[in-house]
């Protein structure tokens, strides 16, 4: 058994207005929470595996807005925030319709992408970030990949300003003059 | 899904197990055991049985160490539990977070530890229901058990969670389902209404699904708290729902028996933070002017209820406790762990049951790749890629016994089934010998002065 399984939804979707063309870029919502295939997958302890890339590193989308930007399920998107860029997979939500908003599963492909503000209140804003959408040719990185990606902490050689995270820190963060 | 054939290769059974994942605490379930490992799981859901039925492949068995060139080795007990004290010891700002996957046994040793070196002790509430405790304090907390909904409850709502996703068997076992003393019709004695931007699967299983759009919450409560109060509504549509079904909705939920409202992480991870956990238990509060209403949060980790009210009973606060002053100290946006990684505060970092490289931000994990990183887990996940030491605990309720409070705060022993791998250690037994060390490093330094 795998937890790639989806319930399966209809691959072509038709426009409610024939006027929509596609995009190559679409302006989006994001939202972060978990579902029963990543909780399932990751508390099991198969996080090194390609199954949890499938489960956790997926942005859910309305089938409109993927006929839109031109993908289908399991192609590859990368989603870009204030605070960093991730390449996922896209499917067709379960959920929809909820156009204009994407959930992606939490996991190490969300969290280079959401935001570390907590406004005083010691939780993170994991919903309702703005970001973008667009289609892309390169395959999301397994999990051990993109944390060695991403926080470089172990390769000497690696110069920081190449990782995933953008250079934006909020207020509070600098403690070092900026330059 | 293909059809599975149910196992019957098994050496004995163990019942009234308690399930270690979600909050539900579910305490009915059997395990299947055949040469010492859990084979098979009966009366849990799929994110339980999943956790029980562990893979083993990445079982993290024996403690681990960094070396230079950036490759975790294996190493001894004693080596790494001494690396691991000096690096506690010397440390002017370490933070402990996690504890909610162990037991309250654990807990009891690392506050013992933490006020030793003046550390932050910090849980998942930071990152999930943190807000929902600031609401608490700011404004009651009108809870029930979930017994008494089962036997009582003709409405529940579902606000922002989706329990058929993360709690899966709440409705079956606790909330929608069951036949109780009061409902003894079960499903059909009862109303389901979940609010929620999405469609998700809870919503379809409801009897009235409240869309509201997305960070409205604060603003739908406080339409419906006006109209329970009588007042007119001067909008035509609040945060996407027409007025006229508030109203409704309302009179629906006066006109009730015996109402629960449970609520999720959609709640406390919008831009309104805890102000929409307030709202919503002042609602509460005005709904139970007609009748009788109650409310539970939907807590996540199995044992992330326990460190809450463990660390208010021994320290006075529930997460977030800081010791760096020789006192337990608490203050939202200073003392909790997203914080003071965004501020580049902690020089140690101590993981223990917890992933937060699967579920911080990456601008605060950003500062656990300058700073030394001990784990404490069972398997091999995100963050440790991120860890300098490891340290292989063991499965609480599988492995190792031990108490954990359930979402609405009924304390639950937990039974061990199975023997743990040789080489692991109970993480209670970690956490003490770690104590141990750390005061024996610190006496030398006194007696040496």
């Amino acid at each position: 058994m795998t937890y790639i399984d989806k319930p399966p939804v209809p691959n072509v979707v038709k426009f409610d207005e024939p006027m929509a063309t596609e995009r190559n870029k679409l302006e989006v919502m994001l939202n972060t929470g978990s579902d029963i295939y990543q909780g399932a997958c990751k508390k099991r302890g198969s996080t090194l595996k390609d199954e949890y890339r499938h489960v956790s590193g997926t942005a859910y989308m309305d089938p409109r807005d993927m006929t839109r930007l031109g993908v289908k399920n399991w192609d590859t998107v990368l989603v870009k925030t204030d605070w960093g860029e991730v390449v996922v997979y896209a499917a067709h939500s379960r959920d929809a319709p909820h156009e204009g908003q994407i959930f992606i599963c939490k996991g190490p492909w969300a969290n280079v992408i959401v935001s570390p503000e907590t406004y005083c209140c010691c939780d993170p804003t994991y919903k309702g970030i703005e970001a973008t959408i667009e289609k892309i040719n390169k395959e999301p990185l397994l999990m051990a990949d993109l944390m060695a990606a991403v926080y470089m902490k172990y390769d000497k050689d690696a110069e920081k300003t190449t990782n995933r995270l953008t250079e934006k820190r909020i207020n509070v963060g600098i403690t070092k003059p900026e330059e | 899904m293909a059809y599975e054939e149910p196992i019957r290769d098994y050496d004995e059974l163990v019942e009234n197990c308690t399930c270690a994942f979600c909050g539900c605490n579910c305490d009915d379930l059997t395990y299947l055991i055949k040469d010492g490992h859990v084979v098979g799981v009966r009366h849990a859901c799929r994110l339980g049985a999943s956790k029980v039925m562990e893979d083993m492949d990445q079982r993290l068995l024996v403690p681990m160490i960094r070396n230079d060139e950036g490759n975790l080795v294996e190493t001894d007990w004693d080596t790494a539990l001494d690396k691991a004290a000096e690096l506690i010891a010397g440390a002017v700002r370490p933070v402990f977070y996690g504890w909610s996957e162990t037991s309250i046994e654990t807990m009891k040793h690392g506050i013992k530890l933490g006020e030793l070196v003046g550390a932050v002790l910090d849980n998942q509430a930071t990152i999930c229901h943190g807000p929902s405790l600031q609401a608490v304090q700011n404004a009651g907390y009108p809870v029930n058990t979930l017994g008494e909904v089962k036997n009582r409850a003709d409405m529940i709502v579902y606000s922002g969670n989706n329990a058929m996703n993360s709690h899966p068997r709440h409705m079956g076992r606790y909330s929608a389902f069951p036949r109780g003393y009061f409902r003894k019709r079960g499903r059909f004695d009862r109303t389901i209404v979940t609010m929620d931007p999405r469609y998700t699967d809870t919503a379809k299983m409801s009897d009235i699904w409240v869309g509201f759009e997305q960070n409205g919450d604060y603003e739908f409560y406080n339409a419906m708290r006006a109209v329970l109060r009588g007042k007119k509504l001067k909008k035509d549509v609040i945060s996407g729902i027409p007025k006229e079904d508030i109203e409704e909705l309302v009179e629906a939920m006066k006109t009730t028996q015996y109402g629960s409202l449970f609520f999720g992480l959609g709640l406390t991870h919008t831009l309104s933070k805890q102000r929409s956990i307030d709202i919503a238990i002042n609602l509460i509060q005005d709904l139970n002017k007609f009748t009788k209403w109650n409310l539970v949060p939907m807590r996540g980790h199995f044992n992330v209820n326990g460190f809450n009210i463990f660390m208010a009973f021994e320290m006075g606060f529930p997460y977030g406790v800081d010791f760096s002053r020789g006192y337990p100290r608490y203050m939202n946006g200073e003392t909790n762990t997203i914080d003071l990684l965004t501020r580049e505060e902690p020089d140690v970092f101590m993981v223990i049951a917890a992933d937060p490289g699967a579920h911080f931000p990456g601008g605060a994990n950003r500062h656990l790749t300058n700073i030394p990183v001990i784990q404490i887990d069972i398997h091999w996940g995100p963050s440790t890629e991120l860890a300098d030491i490891v340290l292989p605990g063991s499965f609480i309720g599988v492995e190792a016994a031990g108490t954990s409070y359930r979402m609405d705060g009924v304390p639950i022993y937990m039974k061990k089934a199975i023997d743990k791998p040789e080489t692991c250690r109970d993480d209670e037994w970690i956490v003490r010998e770690l104590h141990e060390r750390v005061q024996k490093i610190k006496g030398e330094k006194i007696a040496s002065k």
